[in-house]
This record gives C-alpha cells, structure tokens and sequence, in this order.
C-alpha cells in the first residue's frame, strides 16, 4: 500500500533535485528552467497527496492555479532568455558574467 | 450577509474591489490603446497610465477605510493596513512612471512598458489585499513576472536582459519554495486562509510539529527572497544594477512594501503560535542582512550596486519591526517604507537625470564634483543621502528611530545595539559620495536630461524628505492607525 509518507518522499527528492540543479548546474539555462519546473511539480505532488489524505479540494484546486502560473512563468523566462541569447549568442550560465562589482 | 441564495458575492461587495476592478480595465484598455499611437506619441500612454493610478487613487480614497471590508467570501479584505500600503504602492508607481518619462522615450514599444507597471501595481494590491495563500500567491507572481519583463526591458543591453534573466531565475525559485513550504502548512491544517492556519497551528499534535516548522521555514525563505533579506539577496546587486534606472527605482520600493505587507499579515495572523520560533530564525535573518548590507555597500563603485546594498541594509532594520511583533513594531516597519519610498525615489531620480550619451551616470566617480555643475542636484542628492544614512531631522532618522524603539520596548535591546552599530557603519559609504560631490574635480562632463517633470519628482522627493524629518508626527500616526487591528 503506497502510504501519505510515500508521495511526500518522492516530492521531497524531486524538490532536492531541482534545488541542487539550479546550483550545481554550469552548463545552460534550459537546464535551469527544467530545474524550476521540477520543484514546481514537487509542490503539486505534495498537494495533490496532502488533499487525498485529508479530503479536502482545496489543495487539488490550488494545483490548477500553480500549473497555470508555471506555464506563465516560463513563457516569460524563455521570452527573456531569447533577448539574451540576441545580445551574448551564448546561454552557458558561466558566460552570464557582465555584472560585477 | 445572511440568506445568501445566490451563489455568487453581491455587487456591492465588489465596490471594495473597485480600485482593482477599474486598474484591471484601465490598464487593459491601454495595452489595446497603446496600438493606435504614433511612434512619436507615445509619451501620451505614460500620462494615461499616470491618470489610470490618479482613478485608482480616487475609488482607493472614496471607500470607507476605517474597518475591515472583506468580499469574496472573506478571501479579499480592504482594511487601513491594506489601503495605507495601497496608497503608498501607487505613489510608487507615479513616481517611477515619471522617471521612465525621458529615460525610456527611445525604447521600442514603450507603450507596453507602462501597462506593465500598471499590472504590476495590480498585482501588489491584490498581494496586500489577501487574507489567504491563493490570492497572496496569484498577486505575488502577477507583480513578480511584470516585473521581470520590465527589468529585462532594454532589449539590446546585454546587462539589462542579463539582470532580467537572474532574477527570474532565483524569484522562480523563492516562489518555488514559497509553495513547498505553504504545502505542509495545508497538509498539516487543511487550510489556506491566514486567519484559519492561525487558528489550527495554536493546537497542533506533537507529530505535525516538524511538517509546521518546515512549512514556516520554507514560507519565510521564499518571503524573504522577495524583499531580499541575506542570505536571499545575492540576486539584489545584479538586478539593480543591469535594471533600466527607473525600474530599479520602482522594484526597490513598490515591491518592498508588498513584500512587507505580506510578511506582516501572514507572520501575525497564520504564524502567531509560532512565534518564539519564528523571531529566532528572522533575528538571524536580520542580523546576517544589516551586517552584509551595510558592509558590501562600501566596496562598491557603482552607485547603483552601492544602493542595491543599502536596500539590502534598510530591509535588515525594517526586520527589527517584525522581530517586535507588537503594533509599534509594524507601525515602524510602515514609518520606514513610507520614508524610504521618498528617500530612495529621490535618490534613483538624480541618478536618472545624470543620464550621458545613452550611458547612465552610475559610477561613483560620475558625482565627482557635481556640486559645481548642478548645485541644485548636489544639495538634493545630499540631503537624500544624508537621510538615508539616518542623519537626525531628516526623515531617515525618524525611519530607524521607530523601528529601533519598538526593538527595544519588546525586549531586543543587543539587536538595536547591533543595528545602530551598522547604521553609523553606512554612514560612511552615504558620506562618500557626499565627500565626491563637495570637495572632488569633475572628471566627466555630463548631459542632463533636462525634463521639468523628472526635476519636479527630485524637489518633490527632497523636500519630502526635509518636513518628514521636520514633522515626523502626521507619518508616525497615519501609520499607527493603519495596523490598529494587530
């Protein structure tokens, strides 16, 4: 029997997951934007589980919400990483290096 | 309220709504207006969106303010604290519109620019307006993703898309933790109202304990994110700096007072069982924010980087008012937002007006002997500065005096100690460029923007700053009254 316990383990690796991607990660910003993705799904595991377990919609109905925004969300962040890669031609995160103080 | 058969709110309860429902539509009709105006006309676009915020202001002011209005089933309410903030956010809002008045004028579609601070500003007053994590988190990501489109606005300035880039990035990510956190506050309570959490959290089983302070942990990391206080600010510097100048104005006031209206309301009103634990964890906060705040700030030579830091440093103090917990220490944290929206425009607009050859004056050796040039704009700058740096009489030093007395009246004396010790600290980097203003040799010549609006913002600004400092009473009690209900 899959219990609350086990969903919340699976959420809390796929939330470490993309924590530790978006650090660790050197290579492209894609990357990042899977990363940002993934602790978004996390979250909606959690919720979906925590509204089974407790009967309750109100998590399920906040799951709508947050895939509505993270769709928004990326749309914005691909649309600014098109502006950036017109000026660098280069999306490798170390190259994001023209502001320092 | 009662018989309710409908099924949906009555219209009159939507009249609190009203300052949202008519800055929707405004700024809707705008974007579609925005289409039909000559490249040359566009300048007309930024007066709309000035009088669209003049109407918002007007419907704000003429709703009864004395207690709390609450529509949608109790998921929006419309009380003092929320119409001050409002009130504030659209003060804001006018400001950094009338900075972007020269500044963006040569940009492509600086139609949309506008719209975009007007959804923004939506996006903070339903922030200030929530009563719940539904509404708070719809409002949060409305204002955060309008502003990341408006700081990566400059589209062939590698710097400012850059900046728009990284703090995508990392808001991404605080809201992403935001979420995590409010996760295990529902799994544990059921509920997303603040009020409700509240109520749940003061009985909770010794089981639930662990899940409850995750939760807390998580909202306030992803909280503190937005308002950046360290060791959730290293997007602050980069942003600010790669930012178009009247954006970095904007971000670095509108969305602080939302963050911090927000950061009240769910503090006191979700998390008062928890308080013990939760003034430990923001008293770490506060002092790893004035410590890095202040110190970074002097390393810095440009002074967008340099103010980026003191940000930094004035959310530290401003902590000290929700370390408080009481009335006087929330009145504080609103005295400082109210003084430092005033202090911190003033000082964005100055750097706005040393704009030279599509390169801002933003290096502290460009304040090299601007007193001999623009007399004028070194007084102004000077008296900013030396607000900010909390100067007594000027409205600065009434800012830290009210959140430094509530610290100590709620028994935090070391942190006001520290705090006032790292206040004399940025004193230094203030008096800096006071120092290259008065007694340096210009280097550089400098093309003003000469624009009587933008000039008008700056002797605005200052001589707000001067009969705040002067008169700080009228401030002090506005904002006592607007967090009565606490």
């Amino acid at each position: 029997m899959i219990g609350l316990s086990d969903y919340l383990v699976v959420a809390a690796c796929l939330f470490s997951l993309g924590v530790v991607g978006l650090f660790l990660n050197r290579k492209n910003v894609i990357t990042i934007l899977m990363c940002v993705e993934l602790i978004l799904l996390a979250v909606n595991i959690n919720f979906v589980a925590f509204s089974h377990y407790m009967q309750d919609l109100g998590g399920q109905i906040f799951v709508f919400f947050v895939l509505t925004i993270a769709a928004s969300e990326v749309a914005v962040g691909l649309a600014i990483l098109v502006a950036y890669y017109r000026t660098r031609r280069s999306i490798e995160v170390e190259d994001m290096n023209s502001l320092q103080g | 309220m009662a018989n309710i058969t409908f099924p949906f709110p009555y219209p009159e309860h939507l009249g609190i709504m009203l300052p949202e429902i008519l800055l929707a539509v405004l700024a809707m009709a705008l974007l579609l207006w925005d289409l039909f105006v000559p490249k040359e006309k566009k300048g007309m676009i930024a007066w709309a969106a000035v009088a669209s915020c003049v109407v918002t202001l007007i419907a704000l002011l003429q709703l009864p303010a004395g207690d709390s209005l609450h529509t949608f089933y109790g998921y929006f309410v419309l009380d003092p604290f929320a119409a001050y903030a409002k009130v504030l956010m659209i003060a804001a809002t006018v400001l950094a519109i009338f900075l972007s008045l020269d500044f963006m004028k040569d940009e492509q579609n600086v139609g949309e620019y506008y719209c975009l601070m007007l959804f923004a500003l939506l996006g903070m007053m339903f922030m200030v307006s929530a009563t719940n994590f539904v509404v708070m988190y719809l409002g949060l990501e409305l204002m955060a993703l309008c502003v990341y489109v408006l700081v990566a606005y400059q589209r062939d300035v590698l710097r400012s898309s850059e900046a728009g880039l990284k703090y995508f990035i990392l808001g991404a990510l605080s809201s992403g933790m935001l979420l995590y956190g409010l996760s295990f506050i529902y799994g544990v309570t059921t509920d997303f109202m603040f009020a409700g959490i509240g109520e749940a959290l003061r009985h909770v089983e010794d089981g639930s304990r662990l899940a409850v302070l995750l939760g807390m942990l998580f909202i306030i990391a992803g909280l503190a994110f937005k308002v950046s206080v360290a060791p959730f600010h290293m997007w602050t510097p980069d942003t600010y700096e790669g930012a178009p100048t009247p954006v970095t104005a904007f971000m670095s006031v509108a969305p602080k007072v939302a963050g911090f209206v927000v950061f009240i309301r769910v503090l006191a009103d979700a998390f008062p069982a928890l308080q013990t634990e939760y003034t430990t964890v923001l008293s770490v906060l506060a002092v790893l924010t004035i410590g890095i705040g202040n110190v970074a700030a002097i390393a810095q030579r440009n002074i967008k980087r340099m103010l980026a830091y003191s940000t930094i440093g004035h959310v530290g103090f401003m902590l000290l008012g929700l370390i408080a917990a009481t009335q006087e220490g929330y009145s504080g944290a609103m005295v400082y937002l109210t003084i430092y929206l005033f202090m911190n425009m003033g000082a964005f607009a100055i750097i706005v007006l040393m704009r030279r050859d599509g390169i801002q004056g933003e290096l502290l050796d460009d304040f090299a002997g601007l007193a001999r040039v623009r007399p004028g704009y070194a007084l102004a700058m000077g008296l900013l500065l030396f607000s900010l740096a909390g100067i007594p009489f000027l409205a600065g030093f009434w800012a830290k005096f009210a959140v430094f007395a509530a610290a100590i009246h709620s028994g935090h004396i070391w942190l006001a100690v520290y705090a006032i010790v790292f206040s004399v600290v940025g004193c230094f980097y203030y008096l800096r460029v006071v120092k290259y203003m008065y007694f340096d040799k210009e280097r550089v010549a400098f093309n003003f923007i000469e624009n009587p609006v933008m000039q008008a913002t700056v002797v605005v600004t200052s001589l707000a700053v001067v009969i705040f400092g002067l008169y700080p009473k009228p401030v002090m009690a506005m904002c006592s009254a607007a967090v009565s209900m606490f």
